[in-house]
C-alpha cells in the first residue's frame, strides 16, 4: 500500500471508478475530509489526525480551525500578548488555537486568559493580586499567604475587619457569548500537617449575620446585585455575582466587580480570598477550576 | 401540496416524474445514467446552478463524480426539498430517514457528491451524520468502520500523540 494511497490519488484525477469498489471515508478529498472534520470538536479533530497522513493533513487545514477560534481572536490575541503578539506571526490557525488554550498570564501575571479546548470560549481568572482590597497593606486585617490550592499559589487571608471590600475590574474583548461571574472564596485557613489538610477556623466570625453583597456591571449598563451569606469553613465555594452578555465580540467590554459586608455594626473574619473567574454561561464541569 | 410532483412509486423517487415540469433538465452520473431534473430542484445545488447559468452543455450537464446510485439518492434529496407544498418539518423528518438507513459507503458517496455539487443543506447533514458515528470513538474503531488504513508506524503515531499533546491533556476519562 502506497503511503498516501487512494486519498490524495482521487482528489486530483477522475473518481469514475468509484462505484467499483466501496467508499471509505479515506477515499474523500482532503478538502472534502476536512469540510467533515470541522463538525468535531478540537480535542477530536486532534485524535482524527492519528488515522493516517491524510487525515493528519486535513487535521490541521487552517478553515477547520478558524471556525473553533473566536471571532475576535486577534483582539484577544493583542490585548493579552500586547507586544509579544508578532510571535503569532506565521503560526497556523490550529497552533494558535493551541496557544490560547493555554492559561496565558497578562497584567502582570495578575490575570490569567484561556480557551475552554472543547468549545473555544473564553475563560478567565483574576487573581487576589487583581483586585483592589481595602486595607490589604495593614496587617492587622489581611495577609497574604502562599499556598498549593490557589492557580496563583497565593490567597489573601482576612482576620478581621469592619469594612470588607474587593473590587476590580477588567477591560477585555471578550469574544460574543454570555458568561458568568464568580469569586472563590473559603472561610477558614488551610494547613496541611502529616499530608491531611486541616482546616483552622479560630478567626472565621461574623458571616452569619449578614450575607454578603456581590456587584457586576459592565461599561454598557448591565448591572446585578447579589447577596449570599457565606459557609462551609474549609471548602472553595465558587460566590455567582452576576452573569453579562457580549452581544458582538466587541474591540474592548469593560466589567466591574466588587464584594461588600459593610456593616460595621459587628466585625468578621476567617476569610481566604482566591480568585476571580469568569466562565461561558453554559460551563457545566465548574469543579475542575 | 401539488398533485403533480407527487410520487407514484413510494419513497424511492424516480427523477421522471419531473418531466412535467416545462423546465427540465438532464444530470448524467459518471457511469452514464440520465436523470431528468426539474431546473428549481438542480438549482439547489450551486455547481449545478453555476452550471445552468454557463449554459454548458445545452441541458445535459455531465458530472464525471458522481456515480448513478448516488445521483438518484441526490435528486431524490433535491426534489424534496424544492417539493412546493413541503414545510420544514416534513423536510426534517425525510432528511432524517433519507440518511439514518445509509451503510458507511453510500454515506461516504453522498458526502462526496455533497460536497461536489456544493449542496449545503445535504453536505452538512451527512458531515454530522458521519462525525456523530467518530464521536467518542477509539482510533482503531473509526479506521475500521470507515475504511480508514494506517500508514503510519508506531513511532510516528506516539510522535503524533506528543505533537497534540495539549489536545489530550485533562480529557475526561469518558471520552474513550
Amino acid at each position: 500500500m502506497g503511503l498516501s494511497f487512494s486519498f490524495l490519488a482521487r482528489s486530483g484525477s477522475s473518481a469514475a471508478a468509484a462505484s467499483s469498489r466501496e467508499t471509505g471515508l479515506g477515499d474523500l478529498p482532503e478538502s472534502c475530509v476536512a469540510s467533515v472534520l470541522s463538525y468535531l470538536d478540537p480535542p477530536q479533530i486532534c485524535r482524527v489526525a492519528m488515522l493516517n497522513r491524510a487525515f493528519k493533513g486535513a487535521s490541521s487545514a487552517d478553515f477547520v480551525w478558524e471556525s473553533k477560534l473566536p471571532l475576535n481572536y486577534e483582539d484577544v490575541i493583542g490585548r493579552v500578548f500586547e507586544k509579544d503578539g508578532v510571535s503569532f506571526k506565521g503560526l497556523c490557525k490550529r497552533d494558535i488555537y493551541a496557544r490560547l488554550c493555554r492559561p496565558n498570564s497578562f497584567d502582570g501575571g495578575t490575570k490569567r486568559v484561556w480557551l475552554d479546548k472543547t468549545t473555544g470560549k473564553t475563560c478567565m481568572l483574576i487573581s487576589s493580586n487583581g483586585l483592589a482590597i481595602t486595607g490589604i497593606d495593614d496587617r492587622r486585617y489581611w495577609t497574604r499567604i502562599p499556598t498549593e490550592e490557589s492557580r496563583f499559589y497565593s490567597v489573601a487571608y482576612l482576620q478581621q475587619i469592619w469594612w470588607l471590600e474587593l473590587y476590580g475590574e477588567i477591560e477585555f474583548p471578550f469574544p460574543a457569548g454570555s458568561y458568568s461571574l464568580f469569586f472563590r472564596l473559603q472561610l477558614g485557613r488551610i494547613h496541611k500537617r502529616f499530608g491531611r489538610r486541616l482546616c483552622n477556623s479560630e478567626h472565621v466570625h461574623g458571616w452569619d449575620k449578614k450575607p454578603a453583597r456581590f456587584q457586576l456591571s459592565t461599561s454598557d449598563g448591565q448591572e446585578e446585585t447579589k447577596q449570599c451569606y457565606l459557609r462551609e469553613p474549609g471548602k472553595w465555594i465558587h460566590y455567582h455575582a452576576g452573569d453579562f452578555i457580549v452581544p458582538n465580540s466587541c474591540k474592548s467590554m469593560k466589567v466591574k466587580f466588587s464584594m461588600t459586608q459593610i456593616d460595621c455594626t459587628h466585625t468578621k473574619g476567617g476569610l481566604c480570598v482566591d480568585s476571580v473567574m469568569i466562565v461561558p454561561v453554559d460551563r457545566t464541569r465548574l469543579q475542575r477550576f | 401540496m401539488a398533485p403533480k410532483n407527487k410520487n407514484p412509486n413510494g419513497e424511492n423517487v424516480v427523477p421522471e416524474v419531473q418531466q412535467k415540469k416545462t423546465q427540465a433538465l438532464i444530470l448524467k452520473s459518471s457511469d452514464g445514467e440520465e436523470f431528468s431534473i426539474s431546473k428549481s430542484a438542480a438549482g439547489l445545488s450551486v455547481a449545478i446552478k453555476n452550471m445552468m447559468e454557463d449554459d454548458c452543455a445545452g441541458g445535459v450537464i455531465p458530472l464525471p463524480l458522481v456515480d448513478g446510485g448516488t445521483l438518484a439518492r441526490v435528486i431524490t434529496y433535491l426534489n424534496k426539498h424544492a417539493e412546493d407544498g413541503a414545510s420544514d418539518e416534513d423536510k426534517r423528518k425525510f432528511d432524517e430517514e433519507f440518511l439514518s438507513g445509509m451503510e458507511v459507503d453510500v454515506l461516504c458517496d453522498v458526502a462526496l457528491a455533497g460536497n461536489y455539487l456544493d449542496i449545503r443543506g445535504l453536505f452538512h447533514d451527512v458531515c454530522q451524520r458521519i462525525v456523530n458515528g467518530m464521536k467518542n470513538k477509539s482510533v482503531e474503531w473509526v479506521r475500521k468502520t470507515f475504511r480508514i488504513e494506517s500508514d503510519f508506524t508506531a513511532e510516528e503515531e506516539e510522535q503524533i500523540k506528543k505533537e497534540y499533546a495539549w489536545a489530550w491533556e485533562g480529557v475526561d476519562s469518558d471520552a474513550d
